[in-house]
């Protein structure tokens, strides 16, 4: 039997595949190749997409799209079944430029995932409908969830500094 | 008929937290509905990327109010897997034992949230006082009634006290001879029935496509459950069934719940009897202050209450976190599948759908 590594690294090109995990599968890829092998898995069984989530890596200038998928076993099933239980998907995008494609031709609820990494780091996913802000109710120059923004000066400038304690017992005076 | 936008929230029955929704209703028909959480994100994530990985575990129990125990449990996973610590085998029985004590608190509180909703306050009432004697159990065991921290990397913070189970077995007994009273007065009567059957209903090719998990899937007769396909912790040492539904209505999935909670209450009994009688309950770790764990990322996984509970973290190889990313069960539930069950349905259903789906609001928001 041929197993899925090998049968993905055959009919893609260029991925990067780590399996020492007995039921994990970390998979780096362009970023051009994420939607094609996302609809490969999902014909092969891996039919739910766990979620989408992203990482800034600042230093080298990139974020890093994560895309979970595993497949929908019944307990009744046997589970043998489907070699490896999940299937983490890694791409690289520009921090300059970042946009990237929607996955939710492929998989629907990837809907909120999307939303919420357009909020929180400021990407834009072409072909989503609706990428209107989800939790947040203010407006930031920088994105709040990226690295370089930095918590403690926004407080401070938006609330107020919170005076000491010693301020503020001379403030009673 | 003409067509209006109805604010629903972000005080309502139909959610344990603060969370919108904005209805499109046509007469009383809800013709588009739109949530709107972001009421309690209080930014978690980041700010775990700024404490050191000890420190974090007052913050992951505060993202479910109801059940925080298994958040404690897929972060220790989480750091477990990155720093390679293996549980001694007397500390994995205890956290099982653990969080289906934690299971069962919160399906009782699931149980009050809907019943103090419909108005059978005497449900209400037992749901909370049973709910109760659990929360006595846990104060007994680790100091805390609501926010525990008492996992960690490695194990547990501390052995069962003596006679721990039997109070424990006992408590359960007291809360099961409750099971038939309940039977009667709320999940079998007829009252109840009428207003959940047939009433937001998911069938199960729309719950696969917009990726439900838990009783939502349950509910539509997928025995989908982490604790069987990937078994963590003892729960590949005992047996146990996964209750199963078929028709996705309101009263499909809080059945569902029911029969999961007295499943919970067997395995208790057969863990308890399989667990090792001596034996260390926790690894030894570095000290927390000093405890750096090597650079790469990992994604564990636990069945939560209310189901696939996922958790994606990244070490830089520092003392602290890089990136923390919580994938929560309510998260599918309340934003996508409960904008698609409540389509169709009457603005009088709509707390009533919505607390079937089983949505702790903070658990969105993080």
């Amino acid at each position: 039997m041929v197993s899925l590594k090998e049968k993905l690294l055959s009919d893609f090109e260029g991925l990067k595949i780590d399996d020492r995990e007995a039921d994990r599968l970390f998979i780096d890829t362009q970023k051009e190749a994420v939607l094609s092998l996302l609809s490969y898995l999902k014909k092969a069984g891996y039919n739910h997409l766990a979620m989408v989530s992203c990482t800034d890596w600042i230093d080298e200038g990139k974020f890093e799209l994560v895309y979970i998928v595993n497949a929908y076993l019944s307990g009744d099933q046997v589970f043998g079944k489907k070699e490896k239980k999940c299937i983490v998907i890694r791409t690289k995008i520009s921090r300059q430029s970042a946009r990237f494609m929607t996955v939710m031709e492929i998989f629907e609820n990837a809907e909120p995932y999307e939303r919420e990494m357009h909020e929180m780091f400021g990407i834009d996913f072409e072909g989503h409908p609706r990428l209107t802000p989800l939790m947040l109710e203010r407006d930031y120059k920088i994105p709040p969830f990226r690295k370089d923004f930095d918590t403690l000066n926004y407080v401070n400038n938006t609330f107020g500094k919170i005076p000491s304690i010693e301020q503020r017992k001379e403030g009673l005076k | 008929m003409r067509e209006l936008e109805l604010y629903y929230g972000p005080q309502h029955l139909g959610m344990v937290g603060n969370f919108s929704i904005t209805l499109q209703v046509e007469g009383d028909r809800i013709v588009k509905a739109s949530a709107n959480p972001g009421y309690l994100h209080r930014g978690f994530e980041k700010l775990m990327e700024q404490r050191t990985w000890m420190q974090n575990f007052p913050l992951v129990c505060r993202i479910n109010v109801v059940e925080p125990d298994h958040m404690e449990l897929i972060y220790a996973m989480g750091v477990e897997k990155l720093a390679g610590i293996e549980v001694p085998e007397r500390g994995k029985y205890v956290r099982s034992i653990y969080c289906e004590m934690a299971r069962v608190a919160s399906h009782l509180f699931g149980a009050w949230a809907y019943a103090n909703m419909l108005g059978f306050d005497t449900v209400a009432h037992w749901a909370m006082y049973h709910r109760d004697l659990l929360l006595d159990m846990f104060e007994e065991l680790t100091g805390a009634r609501v926010y525990h921290i008492y996992l960690r990397p490695g194990g547990v913070r501390r052995d069962f006290p003596d006679g721990f189970t039997d109070r424990l077995v006992e408590t359960l007994h007291k809360i099961g001879g409750k099971v038939p009273d309940y039977n009667a007065t709320f999940f079998e009567n007829s009252l109840f029935r009428k207003r959940a059957e047939c009433v937001g209903i998911v069938n199960r090719e729309e719950a696969l496509r917009m990726g439900a998990v838990g009783h939502t899937l349950k509910a539509t007769g997928m025995a989908y459950d982490i604790r069987k396909i990937e078994p963590y912790d003892a729960y590949d040492q005992i047996d146990f069934d996964i209750h199963t539904r078929e028709k996705g209505d309101a009263y499909s999935r809080l059945l569902a719940i029911r029969d999961e909670m007295i499943e919970s209450v067997h395995m208790i009994f057969k863990l308890i009897d399989k667990m090792p009688a001596q034996g260390e309950v926790c690894t030894k770790t570095p000290n927390p202050f000093k405890w750096t764990i090597p650079a790469g990322d990992a994604y564990v996984r636990c069945e939560s209450s209310r189901g696939e509970l996922g958790l994606y973290m990244v070490s830089d190889g520092g003392s602290k976190p890089y990136r923390v990313h919580f994938n929560t069960p309510s998260y599918n539930h309340g934003l996508t599948v409960l904008e698609k069950a409540l389509e169709g349905e009457s603005i009088s259903d709509v707390g009533n759908i919505m607390i079937s789906l089983y949505v702790v609001a903070p658990e969105i928001d993080r």
